[in-house]
């Protein structure tokens, strides 16, 4: 019986070793080091707009902003940045002044579907492997430099001009393709304001002086867009003009934070990817 | 592929049955399992029911799987149909359509070598390491796809090598796995009062693919110099394991360690260019402690356990979130709850951070009473409480005739970890429930669930009823509702409706199938899991099941 014991034991002990010895040599192995490497990003006018998922509510979101204030600082007038503050913990916190919520905003943030959480962010409409929404703000700087070393393809003039009287804002877009491009195509004009300093979630806090820049107030255009014409021609030039009267609300809709973002997208199937991107101030 | 593999799975089986020998363990048994969800959306706007595609377009949406089976004596062969139509069940807030092979697998025994080769779900130890499983209500099918081999060394011990990729629904992820676990029985001590171990000690390698590795350093690049770090392929991990058995004592060990790993840590406090923000990845080592003593005897037993972790989020690949791409599995060590309101706030095992004891006990007074009583306590390793629950538990059964379970619960639960909920206060609840259940014939009987939570945080206080009768063995009828009773006066001041939740079903059973038609309104959670905050939406609709085994 004792022998029959150790025998057992013994073996235990072997195969224990011998496994032991085989990670042991695994976990030797050494990897070479890698490098990071920042991309060289060219010199061109291509502006890349990020629309942003986000939310007074969403614990998370601050992280998605910090990324977005980095890709601005990285790329100064080549990122554009929309934050949605649609329906999905966008409410206000128990501490908030304003509600950032609103029928584009909310209309937007459905018509992004399918996205996980929040943040999430659209890359010039890129699609990605579960749609066009990438909930991962680390990597959207290496979106956006891929989107950065794509050919420049429309310039978009834009011109706007304030009636303080009647608060009304008049926008005048001209966009000229630098090629012939093919398909239908939509034109979207985005209001958005920044330097609102509000309550936001932050992890397992919340921040009460916390600035919110970008957020979308309303859109001049439909929520998916307005039609601006198919086959676009090179060197053709394409005029829109939009009005509209800024509404009177304490704290909000103050014309010197104000930004008109208009960006031309290709619209055929699930190709919806933005062609250009570009903004003016409500006042310069 | 498809037709390859059913065509190949025909003809095996086939072969077996015309050629076979005469023996039905030779000839071979074919079984199989059908299991179909099927959901019609009604939207309802007052609960939340909608803005997903199957309530604004879609009305249905369900899935299925069939599992067929061969086996004969030293051979099996396997495969699994999946469907997911218009499903809710990958993202809860949009739709998944996929049809196809889900698993096939084939597993040969020669002498005292097994092979395995397909889609393949085992675990070494308790999961820490190395856990392929399935868990349909989820959309967790962390199969592995590959091959392993078990070699039986003598009749008490075995060792198992396997390598392959994790399953992705009909693909699979990038990257691989390959590990090793040898297994035994040892008996010790005197044939009278034996002492028994089952050790066990198991070597998992995951290597990340160059696309995965590609995202991580496309984000580690984005990180200023304080937070970046070298990153490596290749992740090692082991354990040592053993349950001893002593009289009526049990103690099961297992201490698990993993090289650094690159993982995402939603808690950890990431250097930007201006200020601060929450979570990153890091590159840090891991490991798992836990320890299981219980023992029986009599009318009285009792159950001890004890968890550590750190840092033990393990993915084949680290950009993955939430439920996927997990490689191991960590269970949650508080009580698993059955009624719906004791079950409502359930903590989630933590990966990165916890220190978690629980200790059960139960005591038979007499044939027809019996006292159970549970305690659980989850801590973060800096101490701060996450969870804590008080369980007791009386039964009280009168002849065959009724019996009633009744008994109190009260729950702390923190909602800033669990929920990723900023600024929210630790939900602290009292639940009392009662069960109750009489026979007015062998046939025929009624059960009665009634249960009130009272807390003042999240939604407020809710009540549950339920009533049930059932016509053995074919009919079983029921109707529930959930109350938010005292809903909890929202920030803004504004006083919510007091909402009910109501659900209505019949199920119908004919031997080894069962059918069932539920109309269910369900309460909408938020769950926030690595860094993401996931919507389960409320759900509004009519919900039909049907289950077969043959």
């Amino acid at each position: 019986m004792n022998n029959l014991i150790f025998f057992k034991i013994n073996i235990m002990k072997k195969i224990a070793f011998t496994l032991l010895m085989a990670s042991t040599i695994m976990m030797s192995c050494k990897e070479i080091v890698m490098t990071l490497e920042d991309p060289s990003i060219p010199d061109s006018d291509r502006v890349v707009l990020v629309e942003e998922l986000t939310g007074a509510s969403c614990p998370n979101c601050p992280r998605g902003t910090a990324a977005l204030e980095n890709l601005i600082t990285e790329f100064p007038d080549r990122v554009l940045v929309v934050g949605i503050h649609g329906s999905f913990l966008a409410q206000p916190t128990s501490k908030s002044k304003f509600d950032f919520r609103n029928p584009k905003a909310k209309d937007l943030e459905n018509w992004f579907k399918p996205w996980i959480g929040k943040p999430s962010a659209s890359i010039n409409r890129i699609p990605f492997d579960d749609g066009i929404m990438l909930d991962a703000p680390d990597l959207w700087q290496a979106e956006v430099e891929n989107e950065l070393k794509k050919p420049h393809e429309m310039n978009i003039l834009l011109d706007s001009k304030y009636d303080a009287g009647t608060r009304k804002v008049i926008l005048e877009v001209a966009a000229i393709p630098l090629l012939n491009l093919d398909g239908p195509h939509k034109i979207s004009v985005y209001l958005t304001e920044s330097d609102i300093v509000d309550a936001q979630s932050n992890g397992s806090v919340i921040t009460e002086n916390y600035k919110f820049n970008h957020v979308l107030m309303d859109m001049l255009t439909k929520h998916d867009g307005d039609a601006l014409a198919s086959d676009l021609i090179k060197g053709n030039i394409y005029k829109r003009t939009f009005e509209y009267t800024l509404p009177v609300k304490e704290g909000l809709f103050d014309p010197k934070r104000m930004t008109l973002i208009v960006m031309v997208n290709k619209e055929q199937g699930p190709d919806k990817h933005v062609i250009q991107a570009a903004e003016v101030h409500v006042i310069d | 592929m498809l037709i390859r593999f059913i065509t190949t799975f025909i003809i095996v089986s086939i072969v077996n049955l015309v050629f076979g020998q005469e023996s039905t363990s030779d000839r071979g048994i074919f079984s199989g399992a059908f299991e179909t969800n099927a959901n019609i959306f009604l939207r309802d706007s007052a609960i939340g029911a909608f803005n997903t595609p199957q309530y604004d377009r879609q009305i249905f949406g369900g899935e299925a799987w069939l599992n067929l089976n061969y086996s004969t004596k030293d051979l099996q062969i396997s495969t699994r149909f999946d469907m997911y139509n218009n499903s809710n069940l990958r993202v809860p807030n949009d739709s998944y359509t996929g049809i196809g092979i889900g698993r096939w697998a084939v597993k040969k025994t020669i002498n005292k070598l097994q092979l395995n080769v397909g889609y393949i779900y085992d675990q070494i130890g308790s999961g820490f390491i190395f856990r392929a499983f399935e868990n349909r209500p989820l959309f967790i099918d962390n199969a592995l796809y590959g091959a392993s081999a078990k070699y039986d060394l003598g009749k008490s011990w075995n060792v198992m090598a396997f390598a392959g990729r994790q399953k992705n629904a009909f693909e699979t992820y990038g990257g691989n796995l390959k590990g090793a676990r040898v297994e035994g029985f040892v008996q010790l001590g005197s044939e009278e009062k034996p002492i028994t171990l089952a050790p066990g000690f198991g070597f998992i390698n995951r290597t990340i693919s160059d696309d995965a590795m590609t995202s991580v350093k496309d984000a580690l690049r984005t990180y200023q110099p304080v937070d970046r770090f070298d990153p490596y392929h290749n992740t090692y991990s082991g354990t040592f394991y053993n349950t001893l058995t002593y009289g009526s004592f049990n103690l099961y060990t297992e201490a698990a360690v993993k090289s650094k790993d690159i993982f995402f840590n939603p808690f950890a406090i990431k250097t930007e260019i201006l200020g601060t923000s929450l979570s990153k990845l890091e590159n840090k080592p891991g490991s798992v402690l836990y320890a299981s003593l219980s023992y029986a005897k009599g009318k009285f037993g009792i159950t001890g356990e004890v968890k550590r972790t750190e840092n033990f989020n393990f993915r084949i690949d680290p950009n993955l979130r939430i439920l996927r791409g997990l490689v191991n599995f960590l269970n949650p060590l508080n009580r698993q709850n059955t009624y719906r309101l004791t079950a409502r706030y359930s903590p989630s095992a933590q990966d990165i951070s916890e220190m978690a004891y629980v200790i059960d006990a139960k005591y038979k007074l007499s044939k027809s009473l019996s006292l159970g009583v549970n305690y659980s306590d989850i801590k973060d390793l800096d101490g701060d409480q996450l969870f804590r629950e008080v369980f007791t538990e009386v039964l009280y059964k009168y002849k065959r005739k009724w019996q009633i379970t009744a008994g109190v619960q009260t729950v702390n639960y923190n909602q800033e970890v669990y929920e990723m909920k900023s600024a929210a206060p630790i939900v602290k609840t009292i639940v009392p429930y009662a069960d109750f259940l009489y026979k007015f014939t062998p046939k025929k009987a009624i059960r009665v669930e009634a249960q009130y939570m009272d807390t003042k945080q999240d939604f407020g206080s809710w009540m549950f009823g339920l009533v049930e009768y059932s016509i053995a063995p074919k009919w079983s009828f029921e109707a529930s509702g959930m109350y938010n009773s005292k809903p909890k006066t929202k920030a803004t001041g504004e006083i919510p409706k007091k909402l009910l939740y109501p659900t209505f079903g019949m199920v119908f059973y004919n031997e080894a199938q069962r059918y069932s038609i539920r109309y269910v309104k369900q309460v909408e959670g938020i769950v926030c899991s690595g860094g993401i905050c996931r919507l389960e939406p409320a759900f509004s609709g009519v919900r039909m099941t049907m289950s077969t085994i043959f």
